[in-house]
């Protein structure tokens, strides 16, 4: 048998999964690339278009808003989510750490059609409410941006919970008890000690679940009510209402451009190669 | 340009997905649609080369195919012993003209629309009807044109809940932006067809004048108004949307399909749905024969003089809300349907008739400031 050098037997085994993104992923996205300059004629046309419309721009805030707004929200219930499982769960830790993964066990759609249910006008929410004579008009909790960003929450919850879980996990709990054993209040303790050597977990969370947010499209199509209009949702319905490829395309590469951006930006505070790679 | 509507005849394939879940329609049937869609592939289609025996039509499938097979397809075959078979391809004018630039013609009778006939007929794709065959008299008036003939008709029309509106239910569609008097969220399409003439009417516009109203100007106009009404608005994407609005309660009034109502008015509890056809939008489908088609211009025009039979309409009426395109139909329904007609004689009066020659002209501008007027 020939020899061959380890490096080449290394490349030989990802050849499979890298053929596999050229073909369905690298050749499809430089195909929109291409469809973006050259419908329906060669040029820059659809990118012009694209920034002078309105819509279009009200489209962008808005992605970047609701993914901002679910950053947020995330971050902070899952921070005491994450902490509550590493300090304080023991013996259930097992269980709670399932109870995080268990939403992924069950489809996007799915659970964004359970949201319906519940916050519908006759939904459970809203019928529990006003059966206790706490309101006396049904709330518009969805069809709206508040939906949107009660669905989305939930759904990019576990994204949030596990790096900052990983992160928290590999905290000593020394440091902790070294502080207070030099006479630091447990809040002082836990800001001053604990939450600086968090910071890393909560900035790959963060960026995880804003990149995700950035691009979803279920969601919000359906609790939106289609007048909170993501700009997934905005590329689909130029290109499935109006056969309108080139703008459609046009908008795909400027969402792909603006979360290298984010990216790009974030790398200057997260190590992006920890957060995205390694796993402990 | 092509202005055609197929958003309606795509509605038709939800449709059928749904009767299909409720027992109404065989697998098999729902299978031919669903392959005619490209879900599942499709093998038999070719198999139509050959046979010179039988009649194709083409439709946009679901329960429109399996329907249109039992009820026109039926008939035809009784008449004349010439079985006719139903592909629900969808025959879209690039798919026409496609089909008889490269002399392999399958279809003899497609559904299409008056906006896609104009195009078709410019490329030199589809044949002239011969109405010593068909019948000029047996379609709404305005359906005959030369080279393609009305087959059914359907609207956009007014509908309500009035359990959600107990001071009274909207008459106009001005009534419908009058948010005070009758408060609850409105759903309309997120697409601009058969929109802009609402906002128009709403404007106090009459309905014959909707289009001469609708210039630059009036554009700008409807859209403001629906500007100023969109923090009411839930739009609808798929028929199947405006449905599911009105049976979970979320809205209170729009303007859909007529033949989502005709399905909303079983599906709901009685005094909970009412339509009406005033200020609605009423918009013909249109038979065209591609050139060269496998079983002869005569057999095409005698399947479509066949199929304008008032009974066979008003059958297709009652299985699916197609408005039959024969006024003559209108007499056989039962009284309970004939309201929900929208070719009924006294609806079509009360209806703004969709102008294709506008939507080829404004359609694409309107359609880019009619969702910037939703979402901005």
């Amino acid at each position: 048998m020939p020899h061959i050098p380890e490096k080449l037997r290394y490349w030989m085994l990802i050849i499979p999964a890298l053929a596999v993104m050229i073909i369905f992923y690298i050749f499809p996205v430089l195909n929109i690339w291409g469809i973006s300059i050259t419908e329906p004629s060669v040029g820059i046309e659809n990118y012009e278009r694209m920034f002078a419309s309105n819509a279009v721009k009200v489209s962008f805030v808005l992605t970047f808003r609701i993914a901002a707004i679910t950053t947020v929200a995330c971050l902070i219930l899952g921070y005491v989510v994450a902490y509550t499982i590493s300090n304080l769960a023991g013996r259930v830790r097992p269980l709670m750490l399932g109870l995080v993964l268990l939403p992924f066990w069950v489809s996007v759609l799915i659970r964004s059609f359970a949201w319906i249910v519940l916050l519908g006008r006759s939904g459970l929410v809203n019928d529990g409410l006003m059966a206790t004579g706490i309101i006396s008009q049904p709330l518009r909790l969805m069809h709206n941006e508040l939906g949107v960003l009660i669905a989305m929450v939930h759904v990019m919850l576990p994204f949030a919970v596990l790096p900052m879980l990983t992160n928290m996990r590999g905290i000593s709990g020394s440091y902790i008890q070294a502080a207070r054993g030099l006479g630091a209040s447990e809040w002082r303790a836990f800001r001053e000690v604990y939450f600086p050597q968090t910071l890393p977990g909560v900035m790959s969370g963060g960026l995880l679940v804003f990149v995700l947010s950035l691009g979803f499209y279920v969601t919000p199509a359906l609790l939106g009510g289609g007048r909170v209009m993501m700009i997934s949702e905005y590329i689909t319905y130029q290109i499935q209402e109006f056969l309108n490829w080139g703008l459609g395309a046009a908008l795909s590469v400027v969402l792909l451009m603006a979360t290298a951006v984010v990216l790009l930006i974030a790398s200057r505070f997260v190590n992006l190669k920890t957060t995205f790679l390694e796993r402990r | 340009m092509d202005t055609h509507d197929t958003g309606y005849q795509a509605d038709l394939m939800d449709i059928a997905a749904e009767k299909y879940k409720a027992g109404r329609l065989s697998r098999r049937g729902f299978l031919t649609a669903m392959g005619a869609l490209g879900l599942v592939p499709m093998l038999g289609n070719r198999s139509a080369y050959a046979q010179a025996s039988e009649i194709v039509v083409c439709n946009w499938g679901g329960a429109a195919e399996e329907i249109l097979k039992n009820i026109l397809g039926k008939a035809f075959e009784e008449e004349t012993g010439i079985p006719v078979r139903v592909d629900g391809a969808g025959p879209s004018p690039g798919k026409i003209r496609a089909m008889v630039e490269s002399g392999a013609v399958v279809w003899d009778v497609c559904d299409s629309g008056a906006g896609s006939a104009i195009v078709m007929n410019g490329a030199g794709v589809i044949q002239d009807i011969d109405y010593s065959i068909v019948d000029k008299t047996k379609v709404l008036d305005g359906t005959a044109l030369p080279f393609g003939v009305g087959n059914y008709v359907f609207s956009y029309a007014m509908a309500w809940n009035p359990t959600m509106l107990p001071d009274g239910a909207p008459k106009t569609w001005e009534d419908v932006w009058n948010v005070q008097d009758f408060p609850g969220m409105r759903t309309f399409r997120k697409s601009v067809r058969g929109q802009l003439e609402m906002a128009a009417q709403a404007m106090g516009v009459a309905k014959e004048d909707v289009y001469a109203f609708l210039d630059d100007e009036g554009i700008k106009a409807a859209i403001a108004k629906f500007r100023e009404l969109r923090d009411n608005i839930i739009v609808w994407g798929s028929g199947s949307d405006s449905q599911n609005l009105f049976l979970q309660g979320e809205v209170a009034m729009g303007n859909i399909y007529s033949s989502r109502s005709f399905l909303l008015k079983d599906q709901m509890e009685p005094g909970s749905f009412a339509m009406t056809f005033d200020g609605a939008v009423l918009q013909p489908g249109i038979w065209v024969v591609p050139k060269g088609n496998p079983a002869g211009a005569e057999t095409a025009m005698r399947f479509i003089a066949s199929a304008q039979d008032p009974q066979l309409q008003a059958n297709w009426f009652e299985a699916i809300g197609n408005g039959p395109i024969n006024p003559a139909a209108a007499s056989l329904l039962p009284a309970a349907l004939a309201q929900w007609n929208p070719n009924d004689p006294a609806n079509v009066v009360k209806q703004v008739i969709y102008s294709d020659e506008w939507y080829g002209k404004n359609q694409v501008s309107a359609e880019e400031l009619y969702i910037d007027a939703l979402i901005g």
